[in-house]
């Protein structure tokens, strides 16, 4: 009886340490960094400026404004999400000729197809909307460094304008997990391009 | 003839008091509080309760309130909070639309999938609402472009539209948008 008490012991002990070095504890900074899916610090990040979206071809393209509205300011809450940036501009803001290490987030709708809420609910099947556009990172002097095409949908749930959140948050995604050159401070654009 | 008009009274005076004077209450009621959506203060030519889409500056998203003009700006106010405001001047474009949107929200929708033998599908075919919408395109101090847009009932956004023309604004013609969710409605009254 006493032997098997003390085996147990010995078990849970073996158990626990085995547990301590398998799952080292995440200290909270750890923790601050994983989630924010960025361990670059602050001084060598770039800072975003989002520009107003662009149609392919306006007459192909039948967007309604208040979307094209809709996927700029998704895109710049979700830019701001990702924390992968210092600063997160909008287009024509002043500021961005004083920032050194700034990339200019161009998007352009490529295919848009017009969905129904209504035909959704009924249907489950038919009726999403659904968005795909061209996201371009470039440089001040309009080098590209990162090129992606993004789609965005809404299939079941939502009212038609989630599918621009939903594009935005794809965007955001797609720039979070890909790798940028590292910022080269450098001396802020004369000419202030906006 | 006169026994004939004294019933005729008599019937009309039991309807009355009947459900048919419960319904006409119910009536002026419905009919007050639909008024009510398009507030006329003194100081303010136009006032529209609105829902916050996303995009004004200082506004929480879905947040519904009280979309007016103030002297030279334009002002959403939620009930309870402070106003923000931007200046007209600071107003670049204006579009409207329209969209046909689900009512109820996630308690319909919910509501919706506990109907047995697909019956929720069948309401969903009732369950919506034609919605005008309004996007502004403005510019804050530091030059950035902002876009806000609120949805409201059906027929409002012309009044505010006519306000902002008449204070300068370009409004532009969104026919596209408003034929593209005119198909929409249509095909879905099909």
């Amino acid at each position: 009886m006493k032997t098997n008490k003390r085996v147990s012991w010995f078990v849970l002990a073996a158990v626990i340490i085995a547990m301590t070095v398998a799952l080292p504890p995440q200290w909270p900074a750890e923790t601050r960094a994983a989630k924010s899916g960025s361990n670059i610090p602050v001084a060598e990040q770039w800072a975003v400026q989002v520009d107003k979206v662009d149609k392919v071809d306006a007459s192909e393209v039948n967007l309604a404004p208040s979307f094209q509205i809709a996927i700029y300011e998704s895109l710049l809450d979700e830019m701001s999400k990702t924390k992968r940036f210092k600063q997160v501009l909008r287009d024509g803001d002043r500021n961005a000729g004083d920032v050194s290490d700034l990339l200019i987030l161009k998007t352009t709708v490529e295919k848009y197809t017009p969905g129904s809420e209504t035909r959704r609910a009924v249907t489950t099947v038919s009726g999403a909307t659904k968005l795909t556009v061209h996201s371009q990172l470039c440089k001040r002097d309009g080098r590209v460094i990162l090129e992606r095409t993004v789609s965005g949908n809404v299939r079941f749930m939502g009212s038609n304008l989630r599918a621009t959140h939903n594009l935005a948050r794809n965007v955001a995604k797609t720039i979070k997990q890909s790798s940028l050159p590292a910022a080269s401070p450098s001396a802020p654009a004369t000419s202030g391009q906006l | 003839m006169n026994h004939t008009l004294i019933t005729l009274n008599k019937l009309a005076e039991r309807l009355l008091r009947g459900p048919i004077l419960g319904l006409l209450i119910l009536l002026a009621g419905w009919s007050a509080a639909a008024a009510q959506d398009v507030i006329q203060p003194a100081n303010s030519p136009v006032s529209i309760r609105v829902t916050h889409l996303m995009g004004f500056e200082g506004a929480s998203h879905n947040a519904n309130g009280t979309l007016s003009i103030q002297d030279d700006s334009l002002q959403f106010q939620k009930s309870g909070k402070p106003a923000v405001e931007v200046k007209i001047a600071s107003v670049q474009d204006v579009f409207l639309g329209c969209q046909s949107k689900q009512v109820g929200g996630l308690p319909m929708t919910l509501g919706k999938a506990a109907v047995p033998f697909g019956g929720g599908r069948a309401i969903s075919l009732f369950a919506h609402k034609k919605y005008d919408t309004l996007t502004v395109e403005y510019v804050d101090t530091n030059g950035g472009a902002h876009g806000a847009i609120f949805q409201m009932n059906k027929g409002q956004a012309e009044a505010l539209r006519n306000e902002l023309v008449a204070r300068g604004i370009h409004v532009s013609d969104s026919e596209d948008e408003t034929k593209q969710s005119g198909a929409e409605v249509t095909s879905e009254n099909k």
